[in-house]
């Protein structure tokens, strides 16, 4: 059974991360930073040792965003369609595992995941099941 | 730095804008960033040495800039409650069959970006030596001998607009294609010709410009090595720079193609110029660029003016003037007759084109009477056109020229 599992983060977050103080919250320290990062690679390590990665890949910051709607049946392209504290998606996993249980067991290590103490307390993720199929989804 | 790592990092300058315009859009805060990116590694580099990877270090550290640019526009925007938006262009709804550009090709693209149609020749010139050229807006104005904050304006509006036009990073459409690459050869010929012959000002030769035009057409070459008229521009433009060196004297006065000494002109670039268009004549009928550069190849080739093939020269301007009736065109091709026939051929030619209120605002026609009057004895009529003609020289050299030709004649009498 295939699971996502979503981090969020909002255009202040990414600041934080490259060293800009935000909202005089203090910002990460390299060391932080390298912290995370060595953790996100032994977490990616091992649920590929366990095979049951099927894909994780990290954003970039959301000012780089297009948003793309119909304006009077015609596509117009936004840039930047986020204001700066706005939480939105920041990276994924894709999971194939045996249960909820197991995914929300994978997710949960991801709060052990280093950084600010203001960060850490922010932060949450999200378990989502994958549909199948689109009979999945039918009434 | 050294002149060879600026010129390393000139040579990376398109290719990092073209990778951060693919990958993240914003193609005038984009070419901001990799400006300051540029600059960046122009002070760190020397003093903390190369990267190993220079085009990953600059396009990591241009993207992170971008970032932070379209961060603080984002932060303005949204105090003034507007968005950036752009109407969706028809081309990224359906895309075409086209395999992706690989990336030896955006610096390609970008010259079709910075020519763009929608920009005026001033701006596209511009655009064209900061974003492909990698030169500083305080250089392009420098050349131009317009203040920097001028420059400024002209190429922020120029960017804004190829921004705002929504057309998307890629090659032009096959249709289109030819027709772009035309204004895109029509641009590095004025920078070309705006080098070798400033329009204005004290000086007579502006060499970075030149060289610059050159180096562009060499890349374009490179790309598009097919292009008859890539390589009959990049001809002609080697085999003109060729007489650089014998084509002014030492204060800087201007020594006419008759007159002067052919010992000093650049053999290499005679011998690389009349490669390509040779190369290029071989195939196909000739565009304009290669029909003025086969006629620059014959005077470069020759060891006077009185042994030039005038005959073939005259054959060629008459099929340069079928492709294009351009005035200055036909005041070469009434020299070159004058060369065949004798000077009354050419002054009837001359009278002809007296009435083309394109060319008789300038001093050539009246420069090319005075010759022709000059050769058939004519002197009073000869010193009065030179005069006329010293009065409507836009450069300092081209003035002091003519008055000295008009004042000879009046010596002599």
């Amino acid at each position: 059974m295939k699971y996502m599992i979503l981090m969020y983060g909002s255009q202040q977050d990414y600041d934080g991360m490259v060293g800009k103080a935000v909202s005089g919250q203090s910002s990460w320290s390299a060391a932080d930073f390298a912290a995370m990062g060595a953790f996100m690679e032994s977490f990616g390590k091992d649920l590929a040792e366990s095979g049951e990665l099927v894909d994780a890949q990290g954003l970039t910051a959301p000012v780089h965003a297009r948003r793309i709607r119909l304006r009077g049946g015609v596509p117009v392209v936004t840039d930047g369609p986020y204001a700066e504290t706005e939480e939105v998606l920041a990276g994924y996993w894709l999971v194939d595992c045996d249960s909820f249980d197991r995914a929300t067991e994978i997710a949960a290590r991801l709060t052990n995941c280093p950084g600010p103490d203001h960060v850490r307390d922010r932060a949450m993720v999200d378990v989502r099941p994958v549909a199948e199929s689109r009979d999945e989804l039918e009434p | 730095m050294g002149h060879t790592e600026a010129e390393d990092l000139r040579r990376l300058a398109p290719q990092v804008l073209g990778a951060v315009v693919r990958r993240y859009g914003h193609f005038d805060t984009a070419e901001d960033a990799v400006q300051e990116a540029l600059l960046a590694a122009a002070t760190q580099w020397p003093a903390e040495g190369i990267p190993g990877n220079p085009r990953g270090w600059l396009i990591t550290v241009a993207s992170r800039r971008l970032t932070d640019l379209l961060r603080s526009e984002q932060a303005r925007q949204r105090r003034e409650e507007a968005t950036a938006r752009q109407i969706l262009p028809d081309q990224l709804l359906a895309p075409p069959a086209d395999s992706p550009a690989r990336e030896s090709d955006d610096t390609l693209i970008l010259l079709f970006l910075c020519c763009h149609p929608a920009l005026s020749p001033a701006s596209q010139i511009a655009l064209t030596l900061r974003a492909v050229g990698g030169l500083t807006t305080a250089q392009i104005a420098r050349a131009f001998l317009v203040p920097e904050a001028t420059m400024t304006r002209r190429i922020s509006r120029a960017k804004q607009q190829v921004a705002g036009s929504g057309i998307p990073f890629r090659m032009p459409a096959r249709p289109e294609r030819g027709q772009r690459l035309s204004v895109v050869l029509h641009v590095l010929y004025l920078i070309f010709t705006e080098g070798y012959a400033a329009t204005s000002g004290p000086g007579l030769l502006h060499p970075d410009l030149s060289a610059e035009a050159i180096r562009l057409a060499r890349i374009v070459y490179r790309l598009l090595p097919g292009d008859g008229e890539v390589a009959g521009l990049l001809a002609l433009m080697l085999l003109t720079d060729a007489r650089r060196p014998a084509r002014t004297g030492p204060a800087g006065e201007l020594i006419p193609l008759a007159e002067q000494d052919r010992s000093r002109w650049n053999a290499s670039y005679i011998a690389e110029g009349v490669a390509l268009i040779t190369g290029a004549l071989s195939h196909g009928s000739p565009g304009p660029y290669q029909l003025q550069a086969a006629i620059a190849a014959i005077h470069d080739e020759a060891a006077s003016s009185e042994t030039t093939d005038w005959p073939q020269i005259v054959a060629l301007y008459e099929l340069l003037l079928h492709i294009n009736d351009n005035p200055v065109v036909a005041l070469n091709h009434a020299v070159a007759v004058a060369m065949v026939q004798g000077p009354r051929a050419g002054l009837d030619l001359l009278r002809r084109l007296g009435t083309d209120r394109r060319i008789t605002g300038g001093h050539r026609l009246e420069a090319v009477r005075a010759h022709l009057l000059e050769m058939t004895g004519q002197r009073a009529a000869a010193r009065e056109a030179y005069q006329a003609a010293a009065r409507r020289a836009m450069s300092l050299p081209q003035q002091r020229y003519l008055n000295a030709r008009a004042a000879r004649l009046a010596d002599d009498q």
